[in-house]
């Protein structure tokens, strides 16, 4: 089955891609565990390491989506669902800095931006559409859920997608792929990849908020109780 | 918030997730992910990393299942801790 690899490898990017990832990436990780840390509710706690521990083994999955071509989920909109917007950002960035730093997926270089498309974008995109959705569709969230993993997913390719553009322009060639080609194939992989993320995220909040209604920040319940 | 809640979920979450790391080979595929085709689709080749990881997901099934297990193990681990260690200092 070969190496299972799965995210932005060193070399792949223009330094200034790769810095510009890492400046973008780290301040909104710091502002998210400041807030977190002022938030934290500790009967969550265990809970959140199991849910963690989960989405990396989730992240190893790969499901066949089309065209010779796999998808995996990344969680995000699972981790926002359950935990919040710094709860999620917290936990994706956990997640890939030990995928990195343990197991060689993502280059340490490529870090930033990684951190920035799956820990970052991704829990932001997903926390929005939850936001909007709740508020919009009278606090039901049928929607909100599927719809945010996938526009989640596909935010987060198309941004891998900007960085392989800029990279192969900055670079005049050197590095990534030019923007014709890498934005759009990102694009129409990940918009199948996201169907899969939908369906797992869908599958685990339905459940969920079934049997622990109480632990969801986005459960999918009727009516929201209002306290 | 009762802790039974959290109880409940937790062991949810984790038989959904023992589930489909036993069941490993039944969902995963050989085939290249998302960004890897891209590269693939255009010709790039992954260059040599920058840093080389202690451990790695494995080439067969037990080897995935053990990078599962010892991953799962590890997240957990840190993320159990980290989270403890920042209530404890809120405390203080």
């Amino acid at each position: 089955m070969g190496e299972v690899d799965t995210h932005i490898p060193d070399g792949l990017m223009d330094p200034i891609v790769v810095g510009a990832g890492w400046a973008l990436a780290l301040p909104i990780i710091a502002l998210a565990v400041y807030r977190l840390k002022k938030n934290l509710n500790e009967r969550a706690v265990p809970f959140m390491a199991i849910l963690a521990a989960g989405i990396f083994v989730a992240q190893m999955l790969n499901f066949p989506v089309a065209a010779g071509t796999t998808g995996h989920l990344i969680g995000a909109t699972l981790a926002v669902a359950l935990l919040g917007l710094y709860g999620g950002i917290v936990v994706m960035t956990t997640i890939l800095v030990i995928q990195c730093l343990v197991f060689g997926d993502g280059g340490l270089t490529a870090l930033g931006l990684n951190l920035l498309n799956m820990a970052v974008v991704a829990p932001l995109v997903a926390y929005g559409v939850l936001r909007i959705t709740r508020k919009g569709l009278d606090n039901w969230n049928g929607i909100g859920v599927p719809l945010a993993a996938w526009t989640s997913v596909l935010t987060a390719a198309l941004f891998c997608g900007v960085q392989l553009a800029l990279s192969y322009s900055l670079s005049g060639g050197s590095y990534g792929i030019e923007a014709l080609l890498s934005i759009p194939t990102m694009g129409i992989y990940h918009a199948m990849i996201g169907v899969g993320e939908a369906i797992i995220t869908t599958g685990v909040v339905l459940f969920l908020s079934r049997v622990a209604p109480e632990t969801m920040e986005f459960g999918m319940r009727a009516k929201e109780a209002k306290a | 918030m009762n802790r039974s809640g959290y109880l409940k979920a937790a062991a949810v979450v984790m038989a959904l997730f023992a589930i489909g790391l036993v069941g490993y080979f039944a969902f995963s595929a050989a085939f290249p992910d998302g960004l890897e085709r891209v590269m693939e689709d255009n010709g790039l080749e992954e260059s040599e990393p920058f840093y080389t990881a202690p451990l790695s997901y494995g080439e067969d099934y037990w080897g995935a299942l053990l990078a599962g297990l010892a991953g799962f193990a590890i997240t957990f681990g840190l993320v159990y801790l980290y989270l403890r260690g920042m209530k404890a200092r809120n405390k203080a």
